[in-house]
């Protein structure tokens, strides 16, 4: 009847959950659009089941044609393969369709119906107007909005006249709600059509006709918006109205369309409307004028930032951000100076976005004349927007006040160069205990993670350590760790094999934390041979946790971990070890666990590892029964009786699925880490659950209850 | 690229900020539509001035996306609608435990929960089969929505979804929560403004090459409606026989026809940032058949948006990254990024946050909600990445280059390509 490609492509979406197109896809067969037509219609003509049935109307709304529409057709009556056929019906050009469609809508009813009448909406048929039309009347309310929404989505003359009417009519009837709104939503398409083919006076009449009759509030809204818009200049006075309007929904609609309103005239109406609007609505129409930086009336918004309601004033600054400039410095600075916190944070959160090519230059004028708390906004200014003023502000780092000289070390953390670097690096020797040592601290920090230059940063922190005291040199090393790279790295490591106590601690510490596999040779060293044992031991936990860390080859990986358990001496590293093996699990790490297994302090751990890697490994189709063979790890006979996962009494049969990840080995890998993700979904929401499991290892039985989420390693039964 | 790649530096040192609205005024962060104060979000909201939100298909995504929603003090979460009992249960649980009331209401149609006068906006974060359609069918009902991507299933619904939204002034934002993270939205940035150079490529992970269909699985006895409402579940999805199996909402009907799965997955974030780099343009107008893990499209001026499988730093799932002549920029779902050169930093900071988070996404949406203004995942940003994805896999699907017209919206000289453009829904649903 059909070719067995197609065959086994009917089988395949009835076997699988999710199957592969491309796998099954038609595209690449050679044969003619017409021959995999006629093989697609093979199968409707067949008993074939539904499904095959299903999947070549799939098929047939790429390939089918007029001569398809018939077999279709006969498919409209069938609840289970109606919409499989109209989506072929949708699809196929052409006369035919449409008149298939056009008749089973006269013979069809209830939801069937609806799927035909929306499909010829779908395909704007206008010779079943008449067809849609009578079915305004229906008395299945559902049908009479589906014909309602049809013909406003077909919208020649006549389904528009019949929609007018209809909408005419809805106040004298005893039309349902769902009718009312969906002959609404119908009008508001056939105006829609209208309002962008330039019919402006058609669509306004139509947008009107709708506002004035009853209908629901949302088809008001997108009645008052076409409105509004098919108006032109003419529709400010009824845009201002909906502004004005009691109903949150017209006034919600008003701020939308207000921002897609073209034109210059919008904006000086609006600027006189926040002027009459109370604080909340003017507060809003604010932000609109702000999003028509091209029209907008500037003065207005400074001047309502500038006083009055606090709620408007907040509004205003803010919308400077986006649509002021240099002129509403003096606005802003006199703001952000003020004692109502709200108002100088927008103000100061505005003037760092300020825009404008001579702001910069402006705040620098004023610093340079500035005194008392101005200063201050003006340093932070300064870094904010990181402009180059670098002499002016080193000025202020003689100021009396301590606010001004710690800001303008802030500022220099953010305007600093490279070469002017050391004007933070003497802030920090010189201010060793004094007040502005954290801020100094701070601003160095800051300077030098952004230096694009880092080793050349490094090495000006570095020849600064030479020369300074115990505590300024950690603080320097810790910068310097921060900064990253061969020089950091080199001059930390330095530290820590000094004969200073204290920098042995600061490098031993800061190369434990680094953030890079380059620091594991220089760990591996202390490690070894450190000048004591506890910075061999914070040694030790930093190459570990290297290796836990970055992605690195497998050999080398493993070879880190042999070389950290070699050298580990205490039990807590030599499970960090193991952790690592377990989390990345390969071939060269299975080695090393086996042979972890002879340290008695940590030979359950390791046997656990072991079980986890070759579980994982056997996962991925690799063999590891000779490496397991003679290690104690002898494949088991495990045989799941049955599982369940739950709380609270209410429990989810899982047998099944722990069935399907049981191996050979008393462990059992889900497919996710996750419980719920592998058992399908939380059966009890809220509430920590417990999997239980019985089963049978080499003919003994076990029980066994794991916490949510936990490994399943299960106990080898007495 | 004429600049050597000088020295890839991950950022992860550049730690700075710890907050979103403390970097606002630096360099990107998740954007202060109105200061909070005027919209009177911070310290305790009347319930007057509350957004009163619902909730549609609560599933696991939609769980984690509550909890966002109820954070915001600003928001009152006031009924959940599921097919499912178990979740409208649980989520109802959740809801009461949180306001310490008994006043989560709950639906197994979503239309009853749409009309609800009260409800001024909904979490839609069904499976993607119900995206689009329950998305409209609540902007015809006058709500507000935050939506779970992949948004929609085809090309025709893409486009039918921003033209409902327009039409009906409905605020939309797609569950793109990336547009509103800090280190994507600064290598978006820099590929917009010309940080860059010209734009030579755009680079996104689609997660999966394969398109998949969902299948017709053998019958199963049918529960109870009450409990698993099987018609519901279907919606607009043509009828199959219940099958538990296919419950997995996630995969179900992605995409839809033939032609959806993997691209949609991930591309729906990856592509829809690549979008964002190039200034929210039309898609793509030409689309290449897959070859070696990946699919090259290219844009009307000439910019090439590539679907990679392989090659990416590793920074992360849905990686992307924009290539233009005078560097590059690479991030992901790790928070850092990696540039061509620390330049392009320009002194600025970034703050890293990992894992995706949706918070200020959803931030995002509820001050549009107020302000009506467009949030950054609105319908035609979505609308536009969604046919990139789409037209893809249809390029996947016929295996051969595909040709699109943005102002026609149709494939040029193309009836297999324009066929697929979209699907019946089963009835009664329409869009």
């Amino acid at each position: 009847m059909f070719s067995s490609p197609l065959r086994n492509l009917a089988k395949a979406l009835c076997a699988a959950l999710l199957i592969s197109c491309t796998s099954v896809s038609l595209a690449q067969d050679t044969a003619t659009s017409n021959e995999r037509e006629q093989t697609l219609l093979g199968v409707l003509r067949s008993d074939a089941p539904s499904a095959e049935k299903a999947l070549a109307c799939k098929n047939l709304a790429i390939y089918g044609s007029s001569a398809a529409v018939d077999d279709l057709a006969k498919l409209l009556p069938d609840p289970q393969l109606s919409s499989w056929a109209r989506t072929s019906l949708e699809a196929i050009p052409g006369p035919e369709a449409d008149a298939a469609l056009r008749e089973a809508a006269g013979t069809l009813d209830g939801r069937l119906l609806i799927g035909m009448i929306n499909s010829i909406g779908v395909r704007q048929d206008a010779a079943a107007v008449t067809t849609l039309v009578e079915r305004l009347q229906s008395e299945d309310a559902q049908v009479a909005a589906a014909a309602a929404v049809a013909l406003g989505k077909i919208g020649d003359e006549a389904a528009t006249s019949a929609l007018r009417l209809a909408l005419k009519n809805v106040a004298s009837s005893d039309s349902s709600p769902v009718v009312t709104s969906a002959i609404a939503e119908g009008c508001v398409l056939c105006a829609e059509r209208r309002y962008l083919a330039g019919e402006l006076a058609s669509a306004i009449e139509i947008y009107d006709e709708i506002r004035a009759a009853e209908v629901p509030t949302q088809r008001m809204v997108e009645a008052t918006r076409g409105a509004i818009l098919s108006r032109g200049e003419d529709g400010i006075d009824l845009l201002l109205e909906t502004f004005r309007s009691d109903e949150k929904k017209l006034r919600q609609l008003a701020l939308a369309t207000a921002r897609e309103f073209p034109g210059d005239g919008l904006d000086k109406a609006l600027a006189k409307e926040i002027v009459q609007a109370d604080p909340p609505r003017a507060a809003l129409i604010i932000q609109v004028m702000a999003d028509r930086p091209d029209t907008v009336v500037l003065d207005s918004i400074v001047q309502a930032a500038t006083q009055g309601d606090r709620q408007v004033r907040l509004s205003a600054i803010d919308a400077l951000r986006r649509v002021g400039d240099s002129s509403c410095l003096s606005v802003l600075l006199k703001a952000a100076a003020e004692n109502d916190e709200d108002v100088n944070q927008a103000a100061k959160d505005t003037l760092a976005e300020l825009p404008g090519n001579d702001v910069d230059a402006k705040i620098v004028e004023r610093l340079r004349q500035a005194d008392g708390d101005d200063y201050s906004v003006l340093l932070h200014l300064v870094a904010q927007r990181r402009i180059d003023a670098v002499e002016d502000v080193v000025k202020a780092l003689a100021n009396q006040d301590a606010t001004v000289r710690q800001t303008a070390l802030a500022a220099l953390g953010q305007i600093v160069s490279l070469q002017r670097l050391s004007l933070l690096i003497d802030a920090v020797k010189q201010n060793d205990g004094g007040d502005d040592l954290e801020a100094a601290t701070k601003a160095l920090r800051a300077a030098c993670v952004r230096m694009p230059d880092r080793e050349a940063c490094a090495a000006e922190l570095a020849a600064a350590l030479r020369s300074a005291r115990a505590a300024t040199k950690t603080t320097l090393l810790e910068i310097i760790s921060e900064v990253g790279g061969e020089t950091a790295l080199k001059t930390i490591y330095a530290a820590a094999m000094s004969s200073d106590p204290q920098s042995q601690d600061d490098g031993s510490r800061l190369l434990g934390k680094w953030n890079g596999v380059d620091a594991a040779p220089s760990l591996l060293a202390i490690a070894k041979s450190g000048p004591a044992e506890k910075y061999q031991v914070r040694a030790l936990r930093g190459y570990i946790g290297l290796a836990r860390k970055f992605p690195m080859p497998e050999p080398q990986r493993a070879s880190m971990c042999s070389q950290a358990f070699e050298l580990a001496r205490r039990a807590d590293e030599q499970r960090l070890v193991l952790d690592v093996l377990k989390l990345h699990p390969s071939l060269e790490g299975l080695g090393v666990a086996v042979k972890a297994k002879q340290v008695p302090a940590v030979r359950s751990e390791a046997s656990q590892a072991t079980m986890v890697i070759a579980q994982k490994l056997g996962d991925k189709g690799i063999n590891v029964t000779e490496l397991l063979s003679g290690q104690g790890l002898d494949p088991v006979k495990l045989e799941i009786v049955h599982a369940e996962y739950g709380a609270d009494g209410s429990f989810k049969d899982v047998t099944k699925e722990i069935k399907q990840q049981a191996g050979n080995l008393p462990l059992i890998m889900l497919s996710s880490a996750n419980y719920n993700s592998s058992f399908g979904g939380d059966p009890v929401p809220g509430s920590p659950k417990q999997l239980r499991i019985e089963y049978v290892i080499n003919g003994k039985t076990g029980k066994a209850t794991f916490k949510e989420n936990a490994m399943i390693l299960l106990p080898m039964p007495e | 690229m004429s600049a050597t790649p000088k020295r890839p530096q991950p950022l992860r040192r550049r730690r700075f900020l710890k907050t979103v609205a403390s970097a606002a005024g630096a360099a990107v962060a998740a954007p202060t539509i109105i200061p909070s104060s005027a919209l009177g979000r911070d310290g305790a909201v009347a319930p007057s001035e509350r957004i009163v939100v619902g909730g549609i298909g609560i599933g696991r995504r939609g769980t984690y996306d509550l909890g966002c929603f109820l954070e915001q003090k600003d928001v009152q979460f006031a009924a959940v609608c599921d097919i499912k009992e178990k979740q409208r249960i649980g989520i109802k649980k959740r809801a009461d435990e949180h306001y310490g009331n008994d006043q989560c209401a709950m639906y197994r149609d979503f239309r009853e929960l749409l009309d609800r006068t009260d409800i001024d906006a909904v979490l839609i974060a069904t499976g993607p089969n119900w995206h689009a359609t329950a998305a409209m069918t609540a902007a015809k009902a006058g709500k507000d929505m935050y939506c779970e991507k992949p948004v929609t299933k085809n090309i025709s619904q893409s486009l039918i979804l921003a033209e409902t939204m327009r039409r009906t002034g409905r605020v939309f934002q797609a569950g793109t929560q990336r547009r509103n993270l800090p280190h994507f939205a600064f290598a978006c940035e820099l590929a917009r403004t010309g940080k860059l150079g010209k734009l030579k490529k755009v680079y996104a992970h689609p997660a999966g090459m394969q398109a998949m269909m969902s299948g017709w699985l053998p019958a199963e006895t049918e529960p109870d409606p009450d409990v698993i409402d099987w018609d519901m579940y279907l919606g607009p999805a043509a009828w199959r026989p219940f099958n538990a199996k296919l419950l997995d909402g996630f995969n179900f009907e992605k995409g839809g026809g033939l032609v959806g799965g993997g691209v949609l997955e991930w591309g729906s974030h990856c592509v829809d940032l690549c979008q964002w780099a190039v200034d929210d343009c039309p898609p793509p107008v030409e689309y290449d058949a897959p070859k070696n893990g990946e699919l090259v499209a290219r844009y009307d001026n000439g910019t090439e948006l590539i679907f990679r499988e392989k090659g990416w730093i590793p920074l992360g799932s849905c990686p992307v990254r924009f290539e233009g002549e005078d560097g590059w920029v690479e991030a992901g779902d790790s928070g850092q990024m990696v540039l061509s050169s620390p330049e392009l930093l320009a002194g600025r900071q970034v703050e890293e946050i990992g894992g995706y988070p949706a918070t200020f996404h959803v931030r995002d949406f509820l001050d549009c909600v107020k302000s009506r203004r467009q949030p950054k995942g609105n319908a035609v940003a979505a609308c536009n990445a969604h046919i990139a994805c789409h037209a893809a896999n249809i390029a996947l699907h016929l295996d051969r280059q595909v040709k699109y017209d943005n102002v026609k919206n149709e494939f040029i000289d193309d009836e297999a390509a324009n066929r697929l453009r979209s699907e019946a829904l089963r009835e009664p649903w329409r869009l």
